[in-house]
């Protein structure tokens, strides 16, 4: 069973898949990892040979940000937002959408499950 | 969308006389601006700038982390009270 970057095991899928089961790797990157090392498309992750697990794992050590690192530069970034106190910080910081979304209605994933307020205008009546 | 990388961050070019005037003259009152739109560049780090919000002028300190940003980032133009208190 192939371990990469930590913790991720997914053996019986294309490699160009599983590979994506790593925070950080997505379609392209995955794709370009197997461009690097030289490991055909398709190939079953379980089918590797110790030496390519190896070699992927050395490109990504190399090239990449994933994982933990990658979920701690993100909080940073997120985290300099707040304390510069700039707009997006303080949407952060109220949990609300950073990109200008509206927030009269939906938002849900930002704002969380709906609180429902007496007397508060419903979708419906709002056209 | 993104500026273009050709044209280099919008600076207002009044505002960055001003701030070289200052820093020359070594003194740290802060500027009173209308530039909302105008780019932090790294000159501008420890300066202070009141900058307008439409309603009145918000001091804002320029620190390192800042540049980059646009001055009307940092001035919030809009008040938010809180939600459904105070109902009889």
């Amino acid at each position: 069973m192939p371990r990469i970057a930590g913790v991720d095991i997914p053996p019986n899928k294309r490699i160009e898949y599983s590979l994506r089961y790593i925070h950080g790797v997505g379609p392209k990157i995955a794709l370009d990892i197997l461009n690097e090392v030289q490991i055909e498309v398709g190939t079953p992750a379980k089918d590797l040979t110790d030496e390519q697990v190896t070699h992927i794992a050395a490109v990504i050590d190399r090239s990449l940000q994933v994982e933990g690192q990658l979920r701690r530069a993100v909080q940073q970034n997120i985290a300099r937002l707040r304390d510069i106190k700039c707009y997006r910080g303080s949407r952060h910081r109220a949990h609300l959408p950073v990109r200008g979304q509206r927030t009269r209605t939906n938002a849900r994933t930002r704002k969380g499950p709906k609180k429902t307020v007496a007397g508060k205008k419903s979708v419906k009546e709002l056209r | 969308m993104a500026r273009s990388q050709k044209k280099g961050p919008f600076v207002e070019e009044k505002l960055f006389k001003k701030v070289m005037n200052l820093k020359s003259s070594g003194s740290t009152v802060p500027i009173k601006t209308w530039a909302r739109r105008c780019t932090i560049v790294p000159e501008f780090v420890g300066h202070k700038f009141d900058v307008h919000n439409g309603r009145q002028f918000y001091q804002v300190y320029v620190s390192e982390d800042m540049v980059g940003h646009k001055l009307g980032e940092f001035s919030p133009t809009r008040t938010f009270r809180g939600h459904g208190k105070g109902k009889k």
